[in-house]
């Protein structure tokens, strides 16, 4: 059994079948797969941002700080306490790492979906043809319409003004990735320990990482990932953890409320 | 902590260098497609147009003399009369090379997307589909003919034919377009089932074939796009059929190969053959031949009777050429996934040289 036929072929067939319904838009098909994946995978997001946010409120409860003063010069003892702190508060320091490991491979999956389905040459579309069960009389649908509004999913996407090419996509993406990241990123007590400033690194990064993909890759997967980014804006919403006020200029995560009181 | 954050810079890296990859992979995958005159069988393969001496099967030239991975060339090459050699390539060029030392002569730079099938060549024309959804029209000097290129409705994967009056081609868009080979103006549109991916045939009696990807060959009347005929196949047909004024062959992915009776004509039959039928059949006489995924070159009789298969390494997807030598006529076969670039058999199957080139 290959990744192909446990993963990918399913993802296909679903993305298709999506294509199917609403009539041959695979621009449609590409944020309704999206968003469908998404709310499968919710339930693992949630837990994650639930173990974040336990242990944003461990890192800046007072307790911890105080052990962090107390055995500044003994990192054995300090790791120590720290572990019988987790435990003591029932926290595992990597239940917020798992649920994002195990998204990455739905998300190569996804991604990967996508460019199958968009086969953009002979060989592409052999392979998609055959990785389309044959019960579901897909065939007569392959090779896809992949015009969507101004673009065609297949390749990279820019809109001509005077003969330049301005990629509005990449530059979507990089604004969404941006604000996503902005507004969903955890508050730290200390801007400047490790990890706010690795986060903050993330907010820049992150960015201009996909806008690079966006701007290289075929326009389908700037689909993914401006559907990927608000839907991920939505489920922090529904949540209550989005921080809109980080948006403005000048503006610092809010500090986490439960560990004020602590 | 800090491992965490390790671990997810190292995530970002991983999902960089797989994403990159997979995108990586939608530019170049195909096969090669061959054309052959008096001297020389003409091969794109990939990085290179490769010339190959017809007598010794030997390479006479390369091109581009430094292979770059943004160049791939699949597309048949084809002939034209003053003496050029039409190639086109994954890179949205199109380049016209000296036969005799593959020297670039010209290059056309408009299209905005993959060239995958071969041009249609005539006297004083050529017509080359693109993926963009256009058909081009250029003088032999590589000028555009017409006003603008002919927009179809979705792109073009196959070489169109003419009868000299208008040029017929058809679209992954499900469509077959009549267009005035002088104007670029449509004559006719029509709809059919399925893709159409391989370049259509022209039979007598106004009638054009076309084989789809929803399991149907399609007889119109060149006149009007009137469908005439449609001919059920066991799966999705994916290059153009051959035809020998009798018959109209072709092949489909479950190996079933087909001899339709043209309008008016023929006896039908069939052959169950040995894997997928992915190019075109080769008519040389009164023998058909088709190359299968499994590797097999079958040589048949235009009865259906006398199947010859012969084994050839790799998978064969490209449609085979004919070459007319003084030892007689040599059968040319590209197989993908195997050692070798070009086999030349016999019309006995016997191999009579292959090509492989060096590194």
């Amino acid at each position: 059994m290959s990744w192909d036929t446990i993963i990918i072929n399913p993802f296909t067939n679903v993305l298709l079948l999506i294509y199917k319904m609403i009539g041959g838009n695979f621009g449609i098909a590409i944020i309704l797969f999206t968003i469908l994946i998404r709310l499968i995978t919710h339930p693992l997001m949630a837990s994650q941002i639930k173990s974040s946010t336990k242990m944003t409120e461990f890192q800046q409860s007072k307790q911890w700080q105080d052990i962090q003063k107390k055995y500044k010069d003994d990192k054995e003892k300090l790791a120590q306490e720290q572990m019988s702190l987790y435990k003591e508060l029932g926290i595992s320091p990597f239940a917020s790492c798992l649920p994002s490991i195990i998204q990455i491979p739905i998300i190569f999956a996804l991604y990967q979906s996508i460019m199958r389905s968009l086969a953009a040459t002979p060989g592409q579309l052999m392979i998609l043809t055959r990785s389309i069960y044959p019960f579901l009389h897909l065939s007569d649908l392959a090779p896809l319409n992949s015009k969507f509004l101004w673009m065609n999913l297949g390749q990279p996407e820019r809109v001509y003004m005077l003969g330049v090419g301005i990629p509005v996509l990449a530059v979507i993406v990089a604004i969404t990735t941006y604000v996503q990241s902005k507004v969903t990123m955890p508050a730290s007590a200390n801007p400047n320990d490790q990890g706010a400033m690795m986060n903050k690194m993330m907010v820049l990064y992150m960015p201009l990482l996909l806008g690079y993909f966006a701007l290289t890759f075929a326009s389908g997967l700037s689909i993914y990932f401006i559907t990927g980014n608000l839907v991920g804006i939505a489920q922090y919403a529904l949540l209550g953890k989005v921080n809109w006020r980080a948006l403005l200029p000048g503006q610092k995560p809010a500090t986490n409320a439960l560990a004020r009181k602590k | 902590m800090k491992t965490k954050y390790f671990i997810l810079i190292g995530v970002v890296l991983i999902l960089g260098i797989v994403l990159s990859g997979c995108a990586s992979g939608l530019t170049a995958s195909s096969w090669p497609g061959v054309t052959a005159d008096a001297n020389n069988a003409y091969v794109a393969g990939g990085p290179y147009v490769y010339a190959v001496n017809l007598q010794t099967g030997a390479e006479a030239w390369r091109y581009p003399a430094k292979a770059a991975t943004s160049t791939p060339f699949y597309a048949t090459p084809i002939l034209t009369p003053d003496g050029q050699l039409i190639v086109s390539s994954f890179d949205h060029k199109l380049y016209s090379l000296d036969p005799r030392t593959g020297a670039e002569k010209w290059r056309f730079e408009q299209a905005k997307d993959r060239w995958i099938g071969g041009a249609l060549v005539t006297s004083d024309s050529i017509y080359a589909p693109n993926a963009d959804y256009n058909l081009y029209a250029l003088s032999l000097a590589g000028t555009p003919k017409w006003v603008a290129p002919f927009q179809a409705d979705q792109a073009i994967w196959g070489s169109p034919v003419t009868d000299g009056t208008n040029v017929y081609f058809g679209t992954l868009g499900r469509h077959v377009y009549a267009v005035n080979a002088q104007t670029g103006k449509q004559t006719w549109v029509q709809t059919v089932i399925g893709a159409v991916i391989g370049s259509p045939v022209l039979g007598a009696d106004n009638t054009l074939y076309v084989g789809t990807y929803g399991g149907v060959l399609v007889s119109l009347n060149t006149n009007n796009g009137e469908i005439l005929k449609q001919e059920k196949t066991s799966s999705w047909i994916w290059s153009g059929p051959a035809q020998d004024g009798t018959n109209v062959y072709v092949g489909d992915a479950n190996g079933m190969f087909y001899a339709f009776p043209m309008i008016g004509s023929g006896q039908p039959w069939t052959q169950q053959l040995n894997g997928a039928i992915v190019g075109s059949p080769l008519v040389s006489g009164t023998t058909i031949i088709a190359g299968t995924e499994a590797g097999n070159v079958y040589f048949m009789d235009n009865t259906g009777k006398n199947v010859r298969p012969v084994a050839v390494a790799g998978k064969i997807y490209a449609s085979p050429a004919v070459a007319t030598t003084s030892a007689g006529p040599l059968i040319l076969v590209a197989p993908t996934s195997g050692n070798n670039l070009l086999v030349a058999l016999g019309l006995n199957g016997a191999t009579q040289w292959s090509f492989t080139p060096a590194k």
